[in-house]
């Protein structure tokens, strides 16, 4: 990139189902505020916005009005992203893209969703496209059953395997302020014992619908290096197209190898010279909104070879005091705010790399990080982050 | 289940809530490529796929003009496929979901499926046997068509679901 761009401020607000004491303006807010702090800076040094959201999810159109006040953005250039899961990844490389073309110094990406208006499992099922895609799916979470089991198929995977990545998932959520379900499991048999929601995906093999907003402010390495928060560089990123429900044109009927993952993994690995993730970059926060989506994840980003995803699983290689911690805040199934999602992964990977994680930074030192993101056709976005260039 | 942030939850919440119900009557193109899978269906009972003049595979989910991966243009070359199959792989929704154009709560008893079509393309339609216990992989399924030309014209939907059959 012509000019590297920096994260210097994060914030993110409480996660809950539902935030019926504030509007979303408010809401919103109060990440602006929390970000604003972080960075030590005023509203008044931000040279430009970017607003991340996915609409119909809160039920109306335009959820960013009566927010560019409450954001301090009036008058101010900017743009909005809606781009389904990947919103936020999308946003934030947009940011990048400002600051790396040398127009703009200091830009804040405000994202959140706040799911107590709406529903986005209509907003994806319902409301899909009604020529061809109405009637075929129910939400994401028949999407992830197919994947699971085409996952348990072909890997020798068992239920028991997903119940340990939610496990681990709410251990994060439980020492993380600020997630969404902290439920306090203790055991395998636990999970286990919630109820389908479309076989073979239990209730708590799935991400919850959140209400909450995060916001990053990035800025130029000059700008950066005179600013008082340590800098977490964003090294490198990369943002992937694919079309939906075509799957079975890249040779995949179900959808599990998806090729915008493979595509975005080689062009990121190799301009930056990555042949061992594990060994060559230090933890990951990824966008899973399943369990066995996690799973999946290890082998499509490869951190592990083929069909050992759920290996890894079981030595605890990924739990916060292991060799590669992954999803140490807890992850999307403990808190997904949609637009938001794929912000946290990466303000939450820029917490770890600064130290700043609090009770759910990883044991290891965190010099290097992924953050990624997947959703609406297919997508797939990937973020590399670390201390120093 | 959920415990939520205790810092931001008052313990008796109040609010107002508005209800509406106004009707929302939409319309939506289908388009040349996609207009015709529909026109195969209600006119003549017939699931039609076009085929890259490149790579030569049919496109099903749905007809494009622009291949995806050789990105040329598909031109006007279309096949029938068959009506029958084996079932790859399906699944079932136990948790009903709100659907706003029903709106109301809503739980489909037909288990979504992955259909393997006979020529080898793949199809995601629902199975007409709602008794999971009688579901397996490999099935043998044929489509059933819904027989009332006033009703079709719904594109993928004129086929009801796919029911099992014995060979």
């Amino acid at each position: 990139m012509a000019h590297r761009t920096a994260i210097v401020g994060v914030g993110q607000t409480h996660h809950a189902s539902r935030r019926k004491d504030v509007s979303l303006a408010e809401m919103v807010g109060e990440a602006v505020r929390a970000a604003l702090a972080d960075a030590q800076l005023n509203v008044k040094d931000i040279d430009a916005f970017i607003f991340s959201n996915m609409e119909a999810f809160e039920g109306i159109l335009l959820p960013d009005h009566g927010m560019i006040a409450e954001v301090g953005a009036v008058g101010k250039p900017g743009f909005k992203v809606t781009g389904g899961g990947t919103t936020g990844s999308e946003a934030v490389g947009e940011g990048c893209h400002m600051i790396s073309s040398g127009l703009y110094d200091v830009v804040m990406v405000v994202s959140w969703q706040k799911h107590d208006c709406g529903d986005a499992t209509a907003g994806i099922s319902a409301a899909a496209v009604p020529t061809f895609a109405k009637g075929l799916v129910t939400g994401a979470v028949s999407e992830f059953a197919k994947q699971a089991l085409s996952y348990m198929k072909d890997s020798g995977a068992r239920e028991e395997h997903a119940a340990m990545i939610r496990l681990k998932a709410d251990r994060g959520a439980c020492r993380n302020p600020y997630s969404h379900l902290k439920i306090g499991l203790t055991s395998v048999d636990e999970v286990l014992k919630s109820p389908y929601l479309v076989w073979p995906i239990r209730l708590y093999d799935f991400c919850p619908q959140s209400s909450g907003a995060c916001v990053v402010i990035l800025a130029s390495e000059k700008s950066a290096k005179k600013m008082h928060q340590k800098p977490v560089w964003v090294a490198d990123f990369e943002v992937v197209h694919q079309e939906p429900f075509r799957a079975g044109s890249f040779g995949d009927p179900t959808g599990t190898e998806t090729y915008s993952q493979h595509v975005a993994c080689e062009r990121l690995y190799k301009r930056n010279g990555i042949t061992d993730v594990r060994k060559q970059v230090d933890l990951a926060e990824i966008y899973e909104p399943s369990t066995w989506e996690e799973i999946s994840l290890y082998e499509h980003l490869y951190f592990c070879e083929k069909n050992e995803g759920w290996k890894l699983v079981e030595r605890g290689a990924t739990e916060i005091e292991g060799e590669f911690p992954v999803n140490c805040s807890g992850g999307v199934l403990a808190t997904n705010p949609i637009g938001a999602t794929p912000v946290l992964r990466i303000a939450e990977s820029a917490l770890q790399i600064r130290g700043d994680a609090g009770e759910h930074q990883a044991t290891r030192d965190i010099k290097s990080a992924v953050a990624t993101a997947l959703g609406g056709p297919n997508w797939t976005a990937l973020f590399l982050l670390k201390r120093s260039l | 289940m959920a415990q939520a942030s205790p810092q931001k939850q008052p313990e008796q919440p109040e609010y107002i809530s508005i209800k509406y119900d106004l009707p929302r009557p939409y319309h939506w193109s289908t388009g040349k490529y996609l207009g015709k899978l529909y026109a195969e269906a209600k006119e003549n009972k017939k699931l039609v796929a076009d085929r890259c003049p490149k790579c030569k595979e049919l496109h099903l989910h749905a007809p494009t003009p622009v291949c995806p991966k050789c990105k040329v243009d598909m031109g006007w070359d279309w096949a029938e496929m068959p009506l029958t199959g084996t079932v790859f792989q399906y699944t079932y929704q136990v948790y009903p979901l709100f659907d706003p154009h029903l709106g109301k709560v809503f739980a489909d008893p037909h288990p979504p499926a992955i259909i393997l079509l006979d020529n080898g393309v793949y199809m995601r339609h629902r199975l007409e046997e709602t008794d999971t216990k009688k579901l397996k992989e490999g099935m043998r399924v044929q489509a059933v068509w819904e027989e009332d030309y006033e009703r079709r014209g719904q594109g993928f939907q004129d086929i009801l679901y796919f029911r099992k059959i014995e060979e």
